[in-house]
């Protein structure tokens, strides 16, 4: 065996470069190994910034996706020069401008999990753990999830992902899918004022989901991405500026429609999903949380780990 | 990348050859398998061994319960597809159903994984007319294509242009026959007709099993480039063994196949399928051979266009001149000389006319 590999932070840029350029990096998630290569200019810089936490892999004997990010073609290398993102050979969006490239693969990646990996159910969800008890945080895009993940990541949570919640059909766990943070316009100042721990990217002014930072992933999440967490909370959240923080119970049908409609491949995994989400709603207690101080919502958070509420709705047929 | 290949062609038919592999040596494996989009029918093969299942690494079993899931919804899409053409077709108009809906009707256990992407349906010629006035109706609509597509499908091919209905998972093709009309294999068409069998519980009805093989082999060696459809094999490998049980099942098959003018395309079905997935042809059985130097050409291309490769770098230059070769043979095979001039004649001066509006650039 070779001997357990540095964190990327403590990789020299050329080494980073030299694997990227060669036989690529292989970036351990959790759920998932992807397999890296650019030859792109200042694009190891940009991952060195948020991947510090992150093994150093220059080989491993398997990776699920293999993903390139390169320069554009022809006229395009010199010329307002932008990045494609290709997986097997295929480009599936449009090139971005050369500054976004690391948005590109952030996304890019998203996109490839999201269309592959349909052995788990994907919930549009931040996940979060504390001890092995998971707490699910679906929501539809704006309402202020990847930032109260963040926020719970800086208190001490464990976080799985801000954006996936990957629940595994057969166990009924919730899996790691550690990946940077992606901040989005206010929240960035936000999460950077909240703690002196934050560790920030470059912001990457106006792409096309607005002004986008990622947060870094700290070093105990990293230590635990391959650990599953034991779903124990579902929580909706909601973002309302000046709002008083309301918790409301959310019946156990009412959470799993709420959950259902907020995932990724519901549809396509027919019945494994519904009886997966079925489960995952009977067994775990559900509220919606409306705050507008990020503080105060983790304490709600905390609270409802420390006294569950009863798992409410009516007594179905299951 | 070669011994990756190995491996793929050895597991389809034989499920014992992935109980050996490391997990570095199942990366190119599950990758050629996606490039096939074999991973959904050999997961269900695997799957189908528990103890052979339980034994594999948790990541390949991931990749492939993926795929098993994602077929699982296509199959749902194309019965969800028949459900809602059942009340549209004219009543009396005889609907045979083709390809991946027909092994899905059928309930062919070979056909579980399959993902299949369109709706395929066949109606004699007479009840062409009929057929599309009834899915116009009903709210399907053909693809958008010029009046020079246009004619070139309703004159010189065996299938409609495309059509969907809004809101439908699954495009629909209507066809007339099973080889185009202009190309030198003609499918018998009253045997075909007269072959059909209706599919019990259902108005539709499937190919003659021994068409069913026939059409497949047409399909495979006239009407694709060859590219990437190691799965056509792996569907004809399916029907041959489940269909043909008997000696006399294969005098039918070989019979069939001369009455529609398909011996040789059947012959190059046999001759990949036993090559690559062990297809068990009697030796009596066989088809009269091709030419040789039509053998060797084949031999050439062939295993270049038809078989995955890993997507890492560009083709090289044998794979894209094969390529280059296969899509000359398909033109070549589909239309006569003259209309072959035509059709190309016009596809370039189409190349050179501005077309639509150009897309929106690169944002300024």
């Amino acid at each position: 065996m070779t001997p357990a590999p540095g964190p990327i932070s403590q990789t020299s840029l050329s080494e980073l470069e030299q694997a990227l350029a060669e036989e690529g990096l292989f970036v351990d998630y959790g759920a998932c190994v992807v397999r890296l290569r650019s030859r792109l200019k200042g694009f190891a810089h940009s991952l060195r910034g948020v991947y510090g936490s992150f093994a150093f892999m220059p080989e491993a004997p398997f990776a699920d996706l293999h993903v390139r990010v390169d320069p554009g073609r022809g006229l395009r290398r010199w010329l307002r020069p932008n990045a494609r993102f290709s997986i097997d050979g295929v480009e599936p969006f449009d090139p971005f401008p050369l500054a976004s490239a690391l948005p590109l693969y952030e996304w890019g990646v998203n996109w490839c999990f999201a269309q592959r990996f349909n052995q788990h159910v994907l919930l549009h969800a931040g996940a979060l753990a504390r001890a092995e008890r998971a707490v699910i945080m679906a929501a539809t895009p704006g309402s202020g999830k990847s930032t109260l993940s963040a926020a719970m990541m800086l208190r001490g949570f464990r976080l799985l992902s801000d954006e996936f919640g990957v629940l595994c059909p057969e166990s009924g766990a919730l899996l790691p899918m550690l990946k940077p943070v992606a901040l989005k316009n206010q929240s960035i100042d936000l999460i950077r004022g909240f703690s002196g721990e934050a560790v920030l990217g470059p912001v990457h002014y106006a792409t096309r989901k607005g002004d986008v930072a990622h947060l870094a992933p700290d070093a105990a999440s990293v230590a635990a991405m391959h650990r599953p967490a034991r779903p124990a909370l579902v929580i909706f959240p909601r973002w309302r500026e000046g709002a008083a923080l309301a918790v409301e119970p959310q019946a156990r049908e009412q959470a799993f429609a709420r959950l259902a409609f907020n995932s990724f491949n519901y549809r396509l995994l027919g019945p494994v999903s519904f009886d997966a989400v079925a489960d995952l709603a009977a067994a775990c207690p559900a509220v919606q949380l409306t705050y507008s101080r990020l503080d105060e919502a983790i304490e709600a958070i905390h609270r409802l780990l420390d006294e569950p509420p009863a798992v409410g709705g009516v007594e179905g047929e299951r | 990348m070669n011994a990756a290949l190995d491996r793929l062609l050895s597991m389809l038919h034989d499920g014992a050859a992935a109980r050996t592999l490391s997990l570095a040596d199942w990366e190119p494996v599950l990758r050629l398998g996606r490039q096939a989009r074999l991973l959904g029918l050999l997961g269900h093969r695997l799957a189908s061994d528990e103890a052979l299942w339980s034994a594999l690494p948790p990541q390949v079993r991931g990749h492939f319960r993926s795929a098993i899931n994602y077929s699982a919804c296509r199959l749902q899409a194309v019965r969800m597809e028949l459900r809602a053409l059942d009340p549209v077709l004219p009543a009396d108009v005889r609907v045979v159903l083709l390809k991946g809906a027909a092994y899905a009707a059928q309930g062919l256990e070979f056909a579980c994984g399959r993902m299949p992407n369109d709706v395929d349906l066949l109606v004699t010629r007479a009840d062409l007319d009929a057929t599309e006035a009834a899915l116009r109706a009903a709210g399907w609509v053909a693809d958008d294509v010029d009046a020079y597509d246009e004619r070139y499908y309703r004159e010189w091919s065996h299938e409609l242009p495309p059509m969907r209905k809004p809101g439908h998972a699954l495009e629909l093709d209507l066809h007339h026959t099973i080889a185009p009309v202009t190309s030198r294999t003609r499918a018998d068409d009253a045997l075909l007709f007269a072959g059909m069998v209706p599919l019990a519980g259902t108005r539709f009805w499937v190919l003659h099993p021994c068409d069913q093989i026939v059409h497949a082999a047409i399909h495979l060696f006239q009407d694709t480039e060859l590219d990437g459809r190691l799965r056509d094999l792996v569907d004809i490998d399916g029907l041959i063994r489940h269909h043909l049980r008997s000696d006399a099942d294969w005098v039918e098959l070989l019979s069939r196949a001369r009455s529609h003018r398909a011996s040789r395309m059947l012959w190059y079905a046999l001759h990949f399928c036993a090559a690559w997935l062990g297809t068990p042809v009697p030796a009596a059985r066989w088809p009269e051979a091709p030419p040789e130097a039509a053998r060797r050409a084949m031999d050439w291309i062939v295993p270049r266009t038809c078989l995955p490769r890993l997507p890492d770098g560009a083709p090289g230059l044998e794979r894209r001149l094969a390529g280059q070769i296969a899509q000359l043979r398909y033109h070549r095979l589909r239309m006569p000389t003259g209309l072959l001039i035509r059709h190309l004649a016009h596809k370039a001066w189409a190349g050179v006319l501005p077309r639509r509006p150009a897309r929106e650039g690169v944002e300024a």
